[in-house]
């Protein structure tokens, strides 16, 4: 039982954050039908981006105020990076084959992991300790306040990105295009900007997701991207890709089903495993748990 | 970009054919790799390129052939020459029993599953299943390549090895294009929904190029088995079908296209060894400009003998 219930605490913290990346694949994805490939590794290069802020910009402080600013600078960085990336890699091939964008993606994927080894070299780093070690013992159960950060802080990211799609005019717009791009333009949304914006939540929610890594695992490798990368797409299409509550519930489904093979079967295993799931899962329902079954266009 | 189509074959041959005559044993290794990764990625141009489907796993048909190779003469001691078969066969049966429940997926979702595949593949042989995969150092060791006796330790012998494997690959495609299932494949990835309104059974023809592609990358890994008389689980990780998935599309699923792919991603980084840390750096940058300035491929397909005049708009073939 303390195995299970110690598994449950780590499941959803992992899972918490493969919700979160998860999410910036499936936005993209529901508007643009396009597999983001570089988002993994844009997840990636968010915790290095923290890493220099923190040594460079902050002075090593980790005072609240100094650790919410770490987060706040790596999420508007990597904002930025997402939206020249949108410019760059996707925005001219929206007319191309499909499989142009795909190639394109798996370019810039290459592009940025290759960019933050030769910033920051190919040897792992330590991610600074910015929140302090506190466990707490709950009979047989340790819980550390980075995993009650990590899952308080996603749940409430996650439930705003649930308000903003679902209550305001912008969401509204972005749920628009991503149910028919020509039908929004016609509506007069600018589409142009709806990608522009997902980019940005997306990238943000990725970066946040990133510093989590890091404040999680500590060790951080610029190739880390498409481990973590590929975990989050696996959560959004469990979920259903393109759907938003779908990518938090695929999320915290893997984070739990990874943690649980870790725990009861063999960690050397959970990759295997995992993918065993999504391919059956696949198999019997193709449209994830939360997609809907839409015929393809003609 | 148009002379570039009218690929000079003969003069290619030629050129390979007295090759490694004129290299040293450095260049002549690089020279295999060539050989042996253009057979890779035509074998995956066959399933991605010709067919359409968007399989992201071709490096676990060509790991499964290596791999098959290696057990049969390390575990049982079957010569090298006796393993080609079944270095065929268990890919290429693989290849149909896992495509057989996935090839109904759209596009992005079969994306995914065959990256699974390929992923649990490489976890199998890390994790030794059944104790003979050597976990995660691999099995090495091998014999080398003997016919009739005659041992053919030589690099420059298992350079004709792979250069006959690529002539074969080449005479297959070659076969396939002309022939009834080629036809049926290009229409396929043309529009699934005529193909099958006009009577072909789209799903036999699917798990048709996956048994086809796969059996090719495997008799490609059994030449990989005998150029380093090892194989090991790195050899074979996603990560490489993310190469030949690339090499494909960026050369334009066209057999010049696709050499030219091979020689820029696995050659010319031997060239410049100096830049290796930019390699992929660089590399990344190119995949981008190539495909916004060629989104159909640096020398695009081309497809039967259709008059120009009959062709609408240029988009034909693609």
């Amino acid at each position: 039982m303390d195995i299970f219930l110690q598994q449950l605490a780590n499941g959803l913290t992992i899972g918490s954050m493969f919700a979160l990346v998860a999410l910036g694949y499936t936005m993209v994805y529901g508007v643009m039908k396009l597999i983001n490939f570089a988002h993994g590794d844009m997840v990636a290069a968010s915790a290095f981006v923290g890493l220099t802020i923190y040594t460079q910009v902050m002075g090593q402080a980790t005072s609240l105020f100094a650790v919410i600013a770490i987060f706040l600078l790596s999420a508007i960085t990597m904002a930025v990076i997402g939206i020249i990336l949108e410019r760059v890699a996707y925005r001219p091939l929206r007319e191309a084959p499909r499989l142009s964008a795909v190639v394109s993606a798996l370019g810039a994927s290459l592009v940025i992991q290759n960019g933050i080894m030769l910033i920051w070299g190919p040897r792992m780093r330590i991610f600074p300790e910015l929140v302090p070690q506190v466990y707490w013992d709950l009979g047989g159960v340790v819980i550390s306040l980075i995993q009650v950060i990590i899952l308080v802080l996603s749940l409430v990211l996650m439930l705003a990105l649930y308000l903003f799609v679902e209550k305001t005019r912008m969401g509204a717009a972005v749920r628009a295009a991503s149910i028919d791009q020509d039908a929004a333009r016609l509506m007069g949304i600018n589409v142009n900007n709806i990608i522009a914006l997902i980019f940005i939540i997306g990238s943000s929610l990725g970066a946040v997701g990133g510093l989590f890594i890091g404040l999680y695992y500590r060790g951080i490798t610029f190739n880390m991207g498409w481990q973590y990368g590929l975990y989050a797409f696996i959560a959004a299409i469990l979920g259903g890709i393109g759907n938003i509550p779908g990518a938090m519930l695929g999320g915290m489904l893997l984070g739990l089903f990874n943690a649980f093979i870790a725990g009861y079967v063999s960690s050397t295993w959970a990759d295997a495993f995992t993918f065993i799931l999504l391919i059956l899962i696949l198999i019997v329902r193709p449209t994830g748990i939360l997609g809907e079954r839409v015929a393809e266009k003609v | 970009m148009k002379e570039l189509q009218k690929f000079p074959y003969p003069i290619f041959f030629a050129v390979m054919a007295v090759l490694p005559h004129l290299l040293n044993d450095r260049w002549q290794a690089v020279a295999i790799t060539f050989l042996i990764f253009a057979v890779v990625a035509l074998s995956q141009d066959i399933i991605l390129g010709k067919s359409g489907m968007f399989n992201m796993g071709q490096a676990l048909f060509f790991g499964m052939g290596a791999y098959t190779t290696a057990i049969l003469n390390n575990e049982y001691g079957w010569s090298i020459v006796a393993t080609i078969p079944l270095a065929i066969l268990i890919p290429a049966l693989f290849g149909i029993l896992l495509a057989g429940p996935i090839v109904h997926l759209r596009g992005d979702y079969l994306l995914v599953v065959t990256i699974g595949f390929n992923i649990v593949f490489v976890q199998v042989l890390q994790n030794n299943l059944g104790g003979v995969t050597g976990g995660p150092n691999g099995i090495f060791g091998l014999d080398s390549l003997s016919i009739f006796g005659y041992d053919l330790m030589s690099q420059i012998s298992v350079y004709y090895f792979a250069f006959i494997v690529l002539l074969l690959t080449l005479w297959v495609m070659h076969n396939l294009a002309g022939s009834k299932p080629g036809r049926a494949l290009h229409y396929l990835r043309e529009d699934q929904l005529a193909a099958e309104s006009i009577g072909i059974n789209t799903r036999v023809y699917k798990i048709f190029a996956f048994g086809l592609g796969a059996g090719i990358a495997g008799l490609a890994g059994t030449v990989f088995a005998v150029q380093y008389s090892a194989v090991s689980p790195e050899a074979f990780e996603f990560i490489q079908s993310v190469l030949f998935f690339s090499i494909v599309l960026v050369g334009g699923s066209s057999v010049p296209g696709i050499l030219l792919g091979v020689f820029v991603m696995f050659v010319l980084p031997e060239i410049f060894r100096e830049f290796a840390t930019w390699r992929y750096f660089i590399f990344g940058f190119a995949m981008i400009a190539a495909m916004i300035l060629r989104p159909r491929g640096i020398v695009p397909a081309t497809f039967g003998k259709i008059p120009k005049f009959l062709i609408k708009g240029g988009s034909h073939g693609a």
